[in-house]
Formats: C-alpha cells, sequence, structure tokens
C-alpha cells in the first residue's frame, strides 16, 4: 500500500478516535491483566530456580543408609556408614565429576566477647561453596585449599550467624571460638533465597575446612558427600557408577535403594521447573482469555463501524478504492485501536512491575512475598505479547474488514 | 466511446425475478451531453451504475474505449472508475470527516498521485469551481451549491473523459442549480462526455441528446437542440 494511503487512512482513523475510546480501555485493561499475570508468573519461576539455587540446583547428595536387600550372604537391615576415604574413591574412580566434597556437621557453641551462641559446625572442601552458591559478601572469601590442607582455624559464617555475633561490626578478621578453640573469620556469606535444607538454611551455619573438623569429632565417619556432574544430563549414571562403588566397598547391592539416600536436586529442579511452567502456562492462558475478550469487543465496534461508513466505503469504492484498499483501512483502524490499547496497559503494566521490584527482598522469609514481590518484565514476555497481539488484531480486524470490501458499491451508496 | 450492447440487468430475490434493463443498445460518441430520463423505476438509475462499472450487466457487452468492461473484476472495474469516470451524485456524497481539499484529493490518492501534483490539481480544481477559500471546511459547514461544486471538482480530480452525474440539482435551489450546470455545459464545451439522470426537463435542456427509458428499455433517443435548456418546465428549479 503507498505511503499516501496511509497517511489517509491514520487521518481518518485520528477523527474518529472518540468513538474507540471505550474499547481502547478495554484492551488496556487486558493488556495489563496479561502481562501482569505473565510477569508475576515468570517471576514466581525465576525465583523459585534462584531458592533451589541456595541449595544447588546440581546436585547429588549422598548420606549413608540401610541395606533392605540380602547381598552377598550378607543380611539385609545393615548400617551404611560414610568414611573420607570414600571421597577420594568416588573422585578417583567415576567420570564425570565437577566438584566433590564431603560435609560432616555436629553442634558446636560460637562465642565472640561473651556472646555464645549453639551453631551446626560443617566440615567442609572449598569446592563446596561452588555446588552451594555460596557467595562471600565483599572483603571476604570461602576457605581455599591451603585452609584445607593446613587444617587452618578459619571459619565462613552464614549471615544469620555473623549477624547475631557482630551486629554492630565487621565479622572478617574477628576472632571466634568454637568450643573454645580460636577461628578467625575469613568470610561472611552473601544473602541468598534458599528453600530446600536440611539441619537449617546456609543462613544459619558455620563452615570450616574439613581437615580441620575432624579434629572435633569423636568418629571418623561422614556427614554427607556432595557432587556436581559436570553436566546435568550426566547425574543418573555417576549415581550409578557411585552405588557401584560403594556397593563394592560396603557390599550391598548397587540396586538397593535404601543402602544410601540420594538426593538428586538436579531431578527436582527439573520438576520444580515444570510445575512452575505449568504455572506460567495457566497464567498465560487466563490473562488471554480477559485480551480475547477485549478483541471480541473490538471485533463489534469494526462491524459496527463498517455499517456506520457504509456509504463512505460507497464512496471510496465509486472513487477507484480497491477492495484491498479497504480490507488495508480497516484492518490499519483495528491495528491502530490494539496498539493504542495494549500501549496504555503495557505501560502501566511496566510501571506496576518496576515499583514492585523496588521492595527490599527478605532474604530471611521465604514465604509467598519472597516469590510474589519479584516480577520480571522480560524480552520474551513481549514477544509472546506481540505475537499474541499480532494474531488478536488479525483476527479480529479481518472479519469486518473483508465484509466492508465485499460490499456492493451500488448498495452502499444507498445506505442510509 | 460507449456502446451498450444487448445490456440485460436482472435482479432476483428469493423467487421474486424482475428485470430492471430489456436488453438496451446505445451508442455515446466523445463529447456528447446525454440526458437520460423516465419515470421512477424505469430502469435509469440502474443503466446509470452500469454506466460507472458501479455494476456489471447480467448478459450483454459494454465497451469503454473499444473495451468490454462487462466481464472486468472488482478491481479493475475500480481502476476504470478511477481514471475514465467522475462522478456527480444528487445528495454530493463527500466525505463528512474530511475537508473541501481532502475530498477533491481522494481519487489521486487512489490513483497513487504524488502529494505536490495533487496540492496543484486541487488548488487548480477548488478556483475552477470557485472554492479557493473554502479549501479547508468540512461539507456540513458549506452550502448545498458548494458541496456540488467539490463533488463536481472531486470527479474532475482524474481528469476522467466522462462526467456520470445523477441528479446533480436535485437537492439544490434553483440559483445554484442553474451554476452547477452551467459548469457541466462549460465542462461539455471543453470536450467532456457528460451522461447526466434526470426527471427534470428543464435541466435536460441542457444536454444536446436526450435519452428516454421506460420500462427498462430506451423508448426515444433524439438531439436536443444545441446544449442549451429548450424550455425551462414548471417544476424546475432553473
Amino acid at each position: 500500500m503507498r505511503i499516501h494511503l496511509l497517511k489517509l487512512f491514520l487521518n481518518e482513523s485520528g477523527k474518529r478516535r472518540r468513538k474507540t475510546g471505550l474499547i481502547t480501555f478495554a484492551l488496556a485493561w487486558g493488556s495489563l491483566s496479561l502481562l501482569l499475570l505473565m510477569s508475576f508468573g515468570r517471576g514466581l519461576s525465576e525465583t523459585f530456580q534462584e531458592s533451589f539455587k541456595g541449595l544447588g540446583d546440581r546436585l547429588l547428595i549422598i548420606s549413608g543408609g540401610q541395606s533392605s536387600m540380602v547381598h552377598q550372604g550378607l543380611p539385609k537391615g545393615r548400617k551404611i556408614s560414610l568414611y573420607p576415604e570414600d571421597v577420594e574413591l568416588i573422585r578417583a574412580q567415576a567420570q564425570g565429576i565437577r566438584y566433590i566434597s564431603p560435609e560432616s556437621m555436629t553442634t558446636l557453641t560460637l562465642s565472640y566477647r561473651g556472646k555464645e551462641t549453639g551453631r551446626n559446625v560443617s566440615g567442609v572442601y572449598p569446592e563446596f561453596a561452588n555446588m552451594r552458591n555460596q557467595i562471600p559478601q565483599e572483603g571476604g572469601r570461602f576457605l581455599n585449599e591451603t585452609d584445607e590442607r593446613e587444617r587452618r582455624r578459619v571459619v565462613f559464617l552464614g549471615w544469620a550467624v555473623a549477624e547475631n555475633l557482630f551486629p554492630d561490626e565487621e565479622a572478617v578478621g574477628k576472632r571466634v571460638l568454637i568450643n573454645r578453640v580460636p577461628f578467625t573469620v575469613i568470610g561472611v556469606m552473601k544473602k541468598k533465597l534458599q528453600t530446600s535444607s536440611y539441619e537449617g538454611t546456609d543462613a544459619e551455619m558455620v563452615y570450616i575446612p574439613f581437615s580441620s573438623y575432624i579434629q572435633f569429632q569423636e568418629n571418623r565417619q561422614i556427614y554427607m558427600i556432595h557432587v556436581e556432574p559436570e553436566s546435568g544430563g550426566g547425574a543418573a549414571g555417576l549415581e550409578k557408577k557411585i552405588k557401584e562403588l560403594l556397593g563394592r566397598k560396603y557390599r550391598f547391592n548397587p540396586e538397593d535403594t535404601y543402602a544410601l539416600n540420594v538426593w538428586d536436586t538436579i531431578e527436582q529442579a527439573q520438576e520444580g521447573a515444570k510445575v512452575f511452567m505449568g504455572i506460567q502456562i495457566f497464567l498465560l492462558l487466563i490473562g488471554s482469555l480477559t485480551l480475547i475478550i477485549g478483541a471480541v469487543g473490538v471485533t463489534n465496534l469494526m462491524y459496527a463501524l463498517v455499517k456506520e461508513r457504509t456509504r463512505e466505503i460507497g464512496i471510496k469504492m465509486a472513487l477507484g478504492a480497491k477492495r484491498r484498499h479497504i480490507v488495508a483501512q480497516f484492518l490499519l483502524e483495528t491495528l491502530l485501536i490494539f496498539v493504542r490499547g495494549t500501549l496504555w496497559g503495557g505501560l502501566v503494566a511496566f510501571n506496576i512491575v518496576g515499583l514492585v521490584r523496588l521492595i527490599p527482598v527478605d532474604y530471611d522469609f521465604t514465604g509467598v512475598q519472597s516469590y510474589l514481590l519479584r516480577p520480571v518484565f522480560s524480552t520474551d514476555i513481549l514477544v509472546l505479547f506481540t505475537v499474541l497481539m499480532g494474531v488478536l488484531v488479525f483476527f479480529s480486524g479481518i472479519f469486518p474488514a473483508l465484509r466492508a470490501s465485499r460490499l456492493n458499491p451500488v448498495d452502499a451508496l444507498r445506505y442510509e | 466511446m460507449i456502446e451498450l450492447v444487448k445490456i440485460r440487468k436482472v435482479y432476483r430475490t428469493g423467487q421474486v425475478v424482475y428485470e430492471a434493463l430489456k436488453g438496451i443498445h446505445m451508442k455515446v460518441n466523445p463529447g456528447e451531453f446525454i440526458a437520460i430520463m423516465g419515470p421512477s423505476g424505469s430502469g435509469k438509475s440502474t443503466l446509470m451504475n452500469l454506466l460507472g462499472c458501479l455494476d456489471t450487466p447480467t448478459e450483454g457487452f459494454y465497451f469503454l474505449e473499444g473495451e468490454d468492461v462487462a466481464g472486468l473484476s472488482f478491481d479493475q472495474l475500480s481502476e476504470i472508475r478511477n481514471k475514465k469516470i467522475g462522478f456527480v451524485f444528487q445528495s454530493f456524497n463527500l466525505l463528512l470527516y474530511s475537508t473541501a481539499f481532502e475530498n477533491i484529493e481522494l481519487p489521486m490518492l487512489f490513483d497513487g498521485i504524488g502529494r505536490r501534483e495533487r496540492r496543484e490539481r486541487v488548488e487548480m480544481l477548488l478556483e475552477r469551481v470557485g472554492l479557493k477559500e473554502w479549501a479547508d471546511h468540512r461539507p456540513t459547514e458549506m452550502s448545498g451549491g458548494q458541496q456540488q461544486r467539490v463533488a463536481i471538482a472531486r470527479a474532475l480530480a482524474n481528469d476522467p473523459p466522462i462526467i456520470l452525474a445523477d441528479e446533480p440539482t436535485g437537492n439544490l435551489d434553483s440559483k445554484s442549480g442553474k451554476e452547477i450546470m452551467d459548469l457541466f455545459t462549460e465542462l461539455n464545451r471543453e470536450g467532456k462526455t457528460i451522461l447526466m439522470v434526470t426527471h427534470d426537463h428543464g435541466i435536460a435542456g441542457y444536454a444536446r441528446r436526450k435519452v428516454e427509458i421506460l420500462d427498462g428499455q430506451i423508448s426515444t433517443d433524439t438531439p436536443n437542440g444545441f446544449g442549451h435548456p429548450t424550455s425551462p418546465s414548471p417544476e424546475s428549479p432553473v
């Protein structure tokens, strides 16, 4: 279509803007609902994924269990315990491991300048921080290889522990007593969302080098082994291999699902992601239905406009308008109504999302507000919204436009 | 220029069949000024719609500048309406939301004429019909005579060889009617072929040929003096 005809149609549409006010409002409302539902749905999903990373979203967490199958002449019901050398056995013989770390834990007393608190203290390798997404706050660090090798008495604190022991001062560099043994604070964990946990969230934990920890422990058993595979897809194979290795060592059937407790966070994250994807699709459907009601309104309005402007269509046909000119004009007018409505809806939605995101996240409270107050207005939402708009514009406008273009010029000119 | 051969137009509404034109034969030479007359329901408007390519015949041939247009598609007929035919209606049929300038410009927009040329032509046409100062006025701000002059300017926009006028003075007072008819006479002198439907003998007197339709057939087809009204009829507004 030529540019001057486009200008003519835009000009003519502008003259009738008042008639489309109500339907513009309906579309603005529909777009606002759709965009907010999509943004909050996406926020919900992303916050879930973020909070899941708080525990570690690519982990196999393995602890000892109890055999439930007779194996190699040994009865069932035997307790299977894990030991530090099991970590090295797995590291040496299983393929596809990115990180591995033991974790042993016990409740010990921490004190600083007369203030005492009982906390779970874990002994771990430096790789543990990578697996559990534990990032030190500025000025601090996590445990490193030298700490482990030299059995240094250094400690990394969860932020809740640091806030408790050091409410008004910097924790890093200070000395705390753990069961009366002095440890230097080398770092405090950055706040993170965490929904899954065992023995409390990481905010409440205290981490020291594994080599230092075993000095506090009477026996050599370890609580858990954390393994991160090189790829998410390799988790199942790795789990099987670990069960084979440990089954051979501790003489249990690798098929015995009770001999070892394996917590596959990858699978859990995937299941969770599916649930949240389902929620997003559901919200998208609800929003789309709201918008479709607006689109039906536009179709009605366009039919009414075609009827009202029958004579005008006849005049244009008499003056040389082709069918495609008439179709183009009514489609363009439909598009303009949509653009005006959705632009308002989009602007309001964008600002609401921006305002909600200004509310600070409460990392110590992982209730509903942590999920609802993180809406996301992302590019793919806009793309999806635009595609949906395009479809609605086409279907709302094409039928009235075709009806207009198929009018008989003689009848149209006679129309009163 | 125009030749109608055995043109029939039949309307069917359910079981009812109505034959509006029953085999019309007619020739129109370039530069003619023809008044088509007849009582209500005689078929003169149907004939005008066919001549204006607004409708197609049920049977017969319509040769326009040697080409049979009876079987052309809607868009091909649109092209003909745009370039070869200018319409002037009894009720003016101007776009009420648009100014005089925009109304006159419309056929040129459908023809894809550039902005500068459009402006020049519209200004020339407004001057021609004596409405130079009314370019930015909407039809609702104008008298009937002024609106009809805008409609004539619009009909001339693409300089078509044929002007079809359907009761062009029907909604006008006698003074405005005379002005409009003088304008048609002038256009005819300049070479435009004018076909005008009217039931008014006084107005028909401006034409040089008079074709009367009765019951869907041409009853008389006679020359009509030299393009001046013979004698205004008592009911004539002029």
